[in-house]
C-alpha cells in the first residue's frame, strides 16, 4: 500500500518537473527537423499508458526521462509510471508484489520477466503477442522473421510470445586477460595452450614479476569464483551453457549439464591441483567483487577472465601507480584436445523486456508503440538518447556528442539517467558501446573476432506447469549439491577422482534425470 | 561491653553539609534512639556508624577503637533496614544464615544458631518459606534475626517499623524492647516516630537539620524540652505553644496574650523581664478544662472534640493560636462541648525565649 | 455452570437495554482508553492475524496471479517434498545445532557483560565500555559480514596474522565447514551480546540497594554480592529471556548466513531459512516456503510452550 502511495507522489512530483524539461526539450526539438514529421505517430490523440518498469539501477519509470519525452512527441503515447516495489532493488520481488496485487498496469516491464510472463501469461495475466505482432508490428515481425530461433527461445510453453525482449548487441563479453608487462619482464610468450598457461602461472608465482621481492603474486584471480570453474574449458569441459552461471547446455540436440561431463571432471581435477599449487587466488571464494580492483591496483594479479571493456579500463586507472602496467586480452588457449573456445558471450536475447497485461484496453496501440522502438528512429532513441542533444548523425551513423563522451560519469550511467539503454523491449546497437570503449578492449575484441572462438548459447526453455513442478522440486537441491562438491574439490576437502562415481549416483537419486527429461521435452517442443 | 562514640562527626556531600558535627556517646548495652523529622540527618548518622557512608570529618570509635576507615564488615555491627532488605530468592533460614555463611561459619553451627534465633523470634515454623510468603511483621522479624544471629557488638536499626501497620508496629515495638532486654546489646535506633522513641529508648537524641537538639531520657525530653523544637516534636499531641509578652502582675510575672493574663512560675530570667517576648509551652495533658468562670482560667474557644476512648482531645483556639487539651473522658464527657477555659499549675508552664527558642529556667535547676 | 449460563442469558434477554446502555455509558466514559488501544489492535489484525490467512498456501498449489482463493488445494504435498529432501533435513539439523550452540554460548554472554558493567565503578569508563559493546548492534549485517570476511581472510586477516605469529599455517576459515559454526556464532555474539545486556542491566538497576548495604554490613565481598544477590535477583529476567530465546530457536539470522556461506560450507551452514531462500523465494515457490515457515512456527510454538511450562513449574517465572 505504502509503495503505491509513494509512487503516486513521485509521479505527481515528476509531472511538475516534466513541464519544465518538456519546455527545454521543445527548444532542442525545434532545431531537429526530424521530429516535425508524423510518420511515427501511433495515435492521433495523445494516449496515456501505465507502466511497471523495475531494474536494480532504476526502480521506477521516470516520466521526465528525455528519451520518454521524445518518444511521447514522436508516438503520441505517454507512459505513466505505476511501478510497484520501487523502494527495493529486487526486481523479482517487485514483480511478485505486482502480480500479487492483482492490479496490473497496461505495460509490465523490467529485469528478468521472462519466466514470470511465461508462467502467468497462460494463466491470463498477460496477452499473447503473436497475432498483434503479425498485424500491427512490422518491425518486430521483421526481426523475429529473421531470427526464428530467438522467438522460439522466449516463447511460453504454449508456444506463444508474451513479451518483447531486450536484445543485446555485440558478441563478446569476457576474454582472457594477462599482464603482458609481466610476460615481457620474465621473457615469456602469451600462453597458447593449457600447459603454457600452467607454466606462465608458475612463473608468475615464483619469479617475482612485480619485483617487490615478496612472493605475493596471485597468478590467476577472478571477481566471480565461477570464472575459476570457467577454466575447465581448457580440458574440454563446460562450466555453463549461457551467460548465467551453472546453466544447462545443448550437446548434439540433447540437453545436458556441464557438471556431469568428463571434461568437467578432468578440468576440476587439474584446477584442484592448480589451486593446491598456489596458482589460483587462495581467497577466490570470498574476495568478491572488489578483487579485480584490489589485485590489479596492488600489482598482485596476473591473469583473469573478465569483461573486455571494464577490464581493459584498468590500463588507464592503474598505469599511473604501477609502472608499465599492461593488462591485455589474449586469445583463448587451446584445450588439451587443441580446441580454442571462449565459452562466455553476450547472450542474444535477454529475459528482460516488456509485456502487455490483460487489463490493457489499448493492446493495438501498445504493440504499435512497442514496434516504434524497433524502427530506426526508435532504436537510435533507445540506444543513444535524443538526437541533437546526446548524439548527432555522422556519416549516417549516430555519434555521441563530445559532452556525453567527455563527462566523467560513464556513458552507461548517463544513458540510464536519460532513459536510454533501459530494459524496455528494444534492440541494442553495439555502436553505442564501441564509441567509448578503451582501445585495448577493442583490440582484444578484434583479436577474438579474428578467430572462431564463440559457441552457441543455450537460450532456455519454457515449461508447462507439470514440467515446472518437476524442475522446481529437484533442481535447486541438485544445483546446491553440485556447487558444494565443486568447491570441495577445488579446496581439496574432496577428491574428484575418488568421488566421481558416487557423485553421479547421488545426482541420479536426487532426480537429475527427471530434470533433464522435462528439459528435453520442453526443448524439443520449443525448438523443433 | 561495647560503647560507641561520635566526636564532632560531619557529613558533607561536596559543599552541602547534612550533619554538622555531632558529639554523642552511646553507652554499652544502652538503647539509644535517634529521632527527628525526615532530613534531619539521623539516618545519615546511623549509616556513618555502619560504614555505609564515609565520615567526612570527626572520629568514630566503637569499643574504643577508631572505626572511621574500617570496612563495615570489620566494625562488628549489624543493621536492620526499613524495607527489611531480605533476599527474595532465599528462604527464611538462608536469609538468617546469610551473614554467617559469608563468614564461613561451619554448617552445623549455622544450623544451630538459625534454629535458636528462629526460636527467639517465633519463626520456627517459617524457616523454609520465602520472604514473599511472609507478612510484614514476619519479614521484619527475619530481618532482625539476620542481625541477631551474628551477635554483633552494636545493633543498628534504620526505621525498622515504618513499613508496618499501626497495630503491628505496637506489637513489634514491644518485641524489640523484650529482645533488647534479653540480649542486652548496644543498640542505636533511628525513627521519625516520637512514640517509638519514647517507648523504646533508654535515652533519646532529638535531631534537627543535622544537629543534636537534646539528649536525654524519654521523661527528661518530655518534661524538660530545651527548646521549642523539641517541645513541638516530642509528645502526642505536642506541647501547645503560645506567643506572649511578659508583664509583672500582682503575684509575680504574668504572660499576656490575646488580652488575657496567665501567672507564670517565678523564674530568674523573668525578674527584669517585663515586655520580653516569650513562647509559653503547655502540655495538652497538664491543662485542666473548666466550664464557666474559674480563678486564673484562660479563656479558649473550643472547636471540636476528638474522643479517643478513655481520653479525648479538645481542639480549641486562643485568638488565632490553636490550643489542644488532652483530658480523661471519665472526668465529664458531657461537658466537653461546653468547655470555655482551662487552668494550669504555674509549675507546669514552660517558657521559651521567642527569639532563640531556648527554654527559660532557673539556673539552679528544674 | 449450565444453570448459571442460562440465568445470564435469560437476564440479558429480559432487559437488553440495560446491558447495552451500560456498555454505551462505559464507552462514553472510557473512550479515550479504547482509542489508545486501537492502533495496537489494528496493527495486530493487519500484520499478524491477516497474514495467518495466507498460511493456507502451504497446502495449496499457489499462483500469485490466481491468488489464495483461486489456487487449488494439494494437501500435504509441500511438506512431503520438504521431508523427502535430504538437504532440508540437513538444513533442519544445522538450524538446530547452530541455534543450540548460539543459545549455550550466546545466552550467558550478555548476562556476564551486564554483571561486569555493574561492577565498574568509574562511570566514564563504564559508559565508554558499554557504548563500545553496543556499537556492533547498530552496524548493518552486510558490514558485519564484511568485517568477518576480512578478519578471517587467509592473506590479510587479523586472525591468520595472529596465527602466523605462533608459526601456524593460515587457514581459509570461510571455506572450512568445521569453522563455519564457530565463526557465525561468535560473530552473532559479538554483534548482539552488548545490546542484549541492556535488559539485564535494567533488571540489575531494579534491585533494591539496601540488599547490597545489608550484605556489606554482613561482610559480603563484591564477588559474593554478585553471586548471592545480583545474579539471583535477575534470575526471573534471565528465565523470561530464555523462554523467548527458545521460542526463537529456529530463527537463525539467515541474512548473515547468506553473506558468509559458500557452497563449500553448506554442509554445516545451510539452515532452513537459507534453504527456503534458495529453494523457494528465488524460484518464486512461495507455497513451499510457507510450508517450511509453518513447520518452523509449529516447532517454535511447541518449544516455547514447553519452556514456559517447565519454567513455571520449577521457578514460578513464566511468560503467561
Amino acid at each position: 500500500m505504502k509503495t503505491t502511495t509513494e509512487t503516486l507522489h513521485g509521479g505527481r512530483k515528476s509531472m511538475h518537473r516534466l513541464t519544465l524539461s518538456a519546455a527545454l526539450l521543445m527548444g532542442a526539438a525545434m532545431a531537429a527537423p526530424v521530429l516535425a514529421d508524423d510518420h511515427l505517430k501511433v495515435v492521433d490523440t495523445p494516449l496515456e499508458l501505465t507502466v511497471h518498469m523495475h531494474h536494480e539501477r532504476y526502480t521506477s519509470y521516470d516520466e521526465s526521462w528525455p528519451v520518454e519525452l521524445a518518444a511521447r512527441e514522436m508516438t503520441g503515447i505517454a507512459l505513466k509510471d505505476a511501478t510497484i516495489g520501487s523502494n527495493s532493488k529486487e526486481s523479482r520481488e517487485a514483480f511478485n508484489l505486482l502480480i500479487a496485487s492483482g492490479d496490473l498496469p497496461d505495460i509490465v516491464g523490467g529485469l528478468a520477466i521472462k519466466d514470470n510472463v511465461n508462467r502467468y501469461g497462460p494463466e491470463g495475466a498477460f496477452i499473447a503477442l503473436d497475432d498483434l505482432i503479425e498485424e500491427h508490428a512490422p518491425n518486430i515481425k521483421a526481426f523475429f522473421d529473421a531470427n526464428p530461433d530467438l522467438r522460439k527461445a522466449i516463447s511460453g510453453a504454449d508456444g506463444k510470445l508474451y513479451y518483447i525482449p531486450y536484445l543485446p548487441d555485440g558478441f563478446y563479453g569476457r576474454g582472457y586477460f594477462i599482464r603482458q608487462d609481466w610476460l615481457d619482464k620474465l621473457g615469456l610468450e602469451q600462453p597458447q595452450n593449457v600447459q603454457e598457461v600452467h607454466d606462465v602461472l608458475v612463473a608468475f608465482r615464483d619469479r617475482d614479476p612485480n619485483g617487490n621481492g615478496k612472493k605475493d603474486e596471485i597468478p590467476y584471480f577472478a571477481r566471480q569464483w565461477e570464472e575459476l570453474i570457467r577454466l575447465v574449458t581448457l580440458w574440454d569441459g563446460r562450466s555453463s551453457g549461457s551467460d548465467t552461471y551453472h546453466d544447462f547446455f545443448v550437446q548434439d540436440g540433447k540437453i545436458t549439464h556441464p557438471y556431469i561431463g568428463e571434461g568437467y571432471r578432468e578440468g576440476m581435477k587439474n584446477l584442484a591441483q592448480w589451486y593446491k599449487e598456489g596458482l589460483i587466488d587462495p581467497e577466490v571464494f570470498t574476495r568478491g567483487a572488489s578483487s579485480r580492483d584490489f589485485l590489479l591496483g596492488e600489482n598482485l594479479g596476473g591473469m583473469t577472465h573478465d569483461w573486455f571493456a571494464s577490464t581493459a579500463a584498468y590500463n588507464d586507472k592503474v598505469s599511473q601507480t604501477v609502472e608499465g602496467f599492461n593488462f591485455i586480452a589474449f586469445i583463448p588457449p587451446a584445450s588439451v584436445s587443441g580446441v580454442r573456445m571462449e565459452e562466455h558471450r553476450r547472450i542474444l536475447i535477454k529475459p528482460d523486456g516488456w509485456a502487455i497485461s490483460f487489463s490493457n484496453e489499448h493492446p493495438v496501440e501498445t504493440i504499435k508503440y512497442f514496434d516504434f522502438w524497433f524502427t530506426p528512429e526508435g532504436r537510435n532513441l533507445s540506444n543513444f538518447g535524443v538526437e541533437g542533444v546526446h548524439w548527432t548523425m555522422v556519416d549516417g551513423k549516430p555519434r555521441f556528442t563530445d559532452e556525453v563522451l567527455k563527462i566523467d560519469t560513464s556513458v552507461v550511467n548517463q544513458m540510464y539517467a536519460i532513459g536510454a539503454q533501459i530494459v524496455r523491449g528494444y534492440h541494442q546497437d553495439y555502436a553505442y558501446e564501441e564509441q567509448w570503449t578503451n582501445q585495448i578492449a577493442l583490440d582484444g575484441i578484434k583479436l577474438y573476432e579474428s578467430g572462431d572462438y564463440l559457441i552457441p548459447d543455450f537460450l532456455g526453455v519454457s515449461f508447462n506447469p507439470e514440467e515446472q513442478a518437476v524442475y522446481d522440486k529437484y533442481w535447486p537441491s541438485i544445483r546446491t549439491y553440485m556447487l558444494e562438491r565443486q568447491q570441495a574439490w577445488i579446496l581439496g576437502t574432496g577428491d574428484i577422482e575418488a568421488d566421481w562415481a558416487d557423485y553421479l549416483a547421488t545426482l541420479d537419486t536426487m532426480g537429475l534425470n527427471d530434470v533433464l527429461t522435462v528439459m528435453q521435452t520442453a526443448y524439443d517442443r520449443q525448438y523443433n | 561491653m561495647s560503647g560507641v562514640r561520635l566526636e564532632n562527626i560531619v557529613k558533607a556531600y561536596g559543599a552541602l553539609r547534612v550533619v554538622h558535627g555531632i558529639d554523642l556517646t552511646v553507652n554499652p548495652q544502652e538503647f539509644l534512639v535517634l529521632v527527628g523529622p525526615s532530613g534531619c540527618g539521623k539516618s545519615t548518622t546511623l549509616r556513618m556508624i555502619a560504614g555505609l557512608e564515609e565520615i567526612t570529618e570527626g572520629r568514630l570509635t566503637i569499643d574504643g577503637r577508631e572505626m572511621n576507615r574500617t570496612a563495615p564488615k570489620d566494625r562488628d555491627v549489624a543493621m536492620v533496614f526499613q524495607n527489611y532488605a531480605l533476599y527474595p530468592h532465599l528462604s527464611v533460614a538462608e536469609n538468617i544464615a546469610f551473614g554467617l555463611r559469608i563468614r564461613r561459619t561451619p554448617k552445623d553451627e549455622i544450623a544451630a544458631q538459625v534454629k535458636e534465633v528462629g526460636g527467639i523470634l517465633g519463626l520456627t515454623d517459617y524457616l523454609l518459606r520465602r520472604p514473599a510468603d511472609l507478612s510484614g511483621g514476619q519479614r521484619q522479624r527475619v530481618a532482625m534475626g539476620r542481625a541477631i544471629v551474628r551477635r554483633p557488638k552494636v545493633f543498628l536499626f534504620d526505621e525498622p517499623l515504618s513499613n508496618l501497620d499501626a497495630k503491628l508496629r505496637t506489637q513489634m515495638r514491644a518485641e524489640i524492647k523484650r529482645l533488647h532486654k534479653r540480649l542486652g546489646a548496644t543498640s542505636i535506633y533511628v525513627t521519625h516516630d516520637q512514640v517509638e522513641a519514647m517507648t523504646l529508648a533508654d535515652r533519646i537524641v532529638v535531631m534537627n537539620e543535622g544537629r543534636i537538639e537534646q539528649i536525654g531520657t524519654p521523661m527528661d525530653v518530655f518534661q524538660n524540652p530545651v527548646n521549642t523544637f523539641v517541645a513541638g516534636f516530642i509528645g502526642s499531641p505536642p506541647m501547645n505553644q503560645i506567643d506572649a509578652v511578659i508583664a509583672t502582675g500582682d503575684g509575680g510575672p504574668v504572660a499576656q496574650f490575646d488580652g488575657q493574663s496567665l501567672s507564670l512560675p517565678p523564674l530568674d530570667a523573668l525578674r527584669q523581664g517585663a515586655g520580653r517576648r516569650v513562647v509559653i509551652g503547655i502540655r495538652p495533658e497538664y491543662a485542666r478544662p473548666v466550664h464557666g468562670p474559674a480563678e486564673g482560667a484562660v479563656r479558649i474557644t473550643p472547636e471540636l472534640v476528638e474522643t479517643l476512648g478513655s481520653e479525648a482531645l479538645i481542639h480549641a483556639a486562643i485568638g488565632a493560636t490553636p490550643f489542644v487539651i488532652k483530658t480523661e473522658t471519665h472526668m465529664g464527657l458531657t461537658h466537653l462541648e461546653n468547655v470555655d477555659g482551662f487552668t494550669i499549675a504555674p509549675d507546669m508552664i514552660k517558657l521559651f525565649d521567642k527569639e532563640t527558642g531556648h527554654v527559660l529556667r532557673n539556673e539552679e535547676g528544674r | 455452570m449450565a444453570g448459571a449460563a442460562r440465568t445470564v442469558v435469560a437476564g440479558t434477554a429480559e432487559k437488553p437495554p440495560g446491558r447495552i446502555s451500560r456498555i454505551a455509558a462505559h464507552m462514553r466514559r472510557e473512550w479515550q482508553i479504547y482509542v489508545m488501544l486501537l492502533p495496537t489492535v489494528i496493527w495486530l489484525l493487519l500484520f499478524l492475524y491477516k497474514p495467518m490467512y495466507g498460511l493456507q498456501i502451504a497446502f495449496k498449489d499457489y499462483s500469485l496471479f490466481r491468488g489464495i482463493e483461486g489456487s487449488p488445494w494439494i494437501g500435504l504435498e509441500h511438506f512431503e517434498t520438504l521431508f523427502q529432501n535430504d538437504q532440508f533435513i540437513r538444513a533442519l539439523k544445522n538450524t538446530i545445532i547452530i541455534s543450540f550452540f548460539t543459545l549455550v554460548f550466546g545466552f550467558p554472554v550478555p548476562i556476564i557483560l551486564a554483571l561486569m558493567f555493574n561492577e565498574i565503578v568509574n562511570q566514564r569508563f563504564k559508559k565508554t565500555a558499554q557504548t563500545i559493546v553496543y556499537l556492533p548492534h547498530f552496524i548493518s549485517t552486510v558490514i558485519i559480514a564484511g568485517i568477518v570476511i576480512t578478519a578471517f581472510s587467509p592473506s590479510s586477516g587479523i586472525v591468520n596474522t595472529i596465527l602466523g605469529f605462533f608459526g601456524l599455517e593460515p587457514i581459509y576459515f570461510l571455506t572450512r565447514p568445521e569453522w563455519f559454526r564457530p565463526i557465525f556464532i561468535g560473530a552473532g555474539i559479538w554483534q548482539e551480546a552488548g545490546f542484549q545486556s541492556i535488559v539485564y542491566l535494567a533488571a540489575i538497576a531494579g534491585i533494591s540497594p539496601t540488599l547490597y548495604e545489608s550484605a556489606v554490613v554482613d561482610g559480603a565481598s563484591r564477588w559474593q554480592m554478585m553471586w548471592k544477590i545480583t545474579l539471583p535477583s535477575i534470575i526471573p529476567t534471565i528465565l523470561i529471556m530464555l523462554i523467548i530465546r527458545i521460542g526463537n530457536l529456529l530463527e537463525v539470522g539467515f541474512e548473515m548466513i547468506i553473506l558468509l556461506y559458500q557452497p563449500a560450507t553448506y554442509q554445516t551452514a545451510d539452515v532452513v531459512n537459507t534453504f527456503i531462500y534458495r529453494q523457494g523465494i528465488l524460484n518464486g515457490q512461495y507455497d513451499l516456503a510457507a510450508a517450511a515457515g509453518l513447520f518452523n512456527a509449529v516447532v517454535a510454538f511447541v518449544l516455547v510452550m514447553s519452556a514456559n511450562a517447565i519454567s513455571r513449574r520449577y521457578s514460578r517465572t513464566s511468560l503467561w
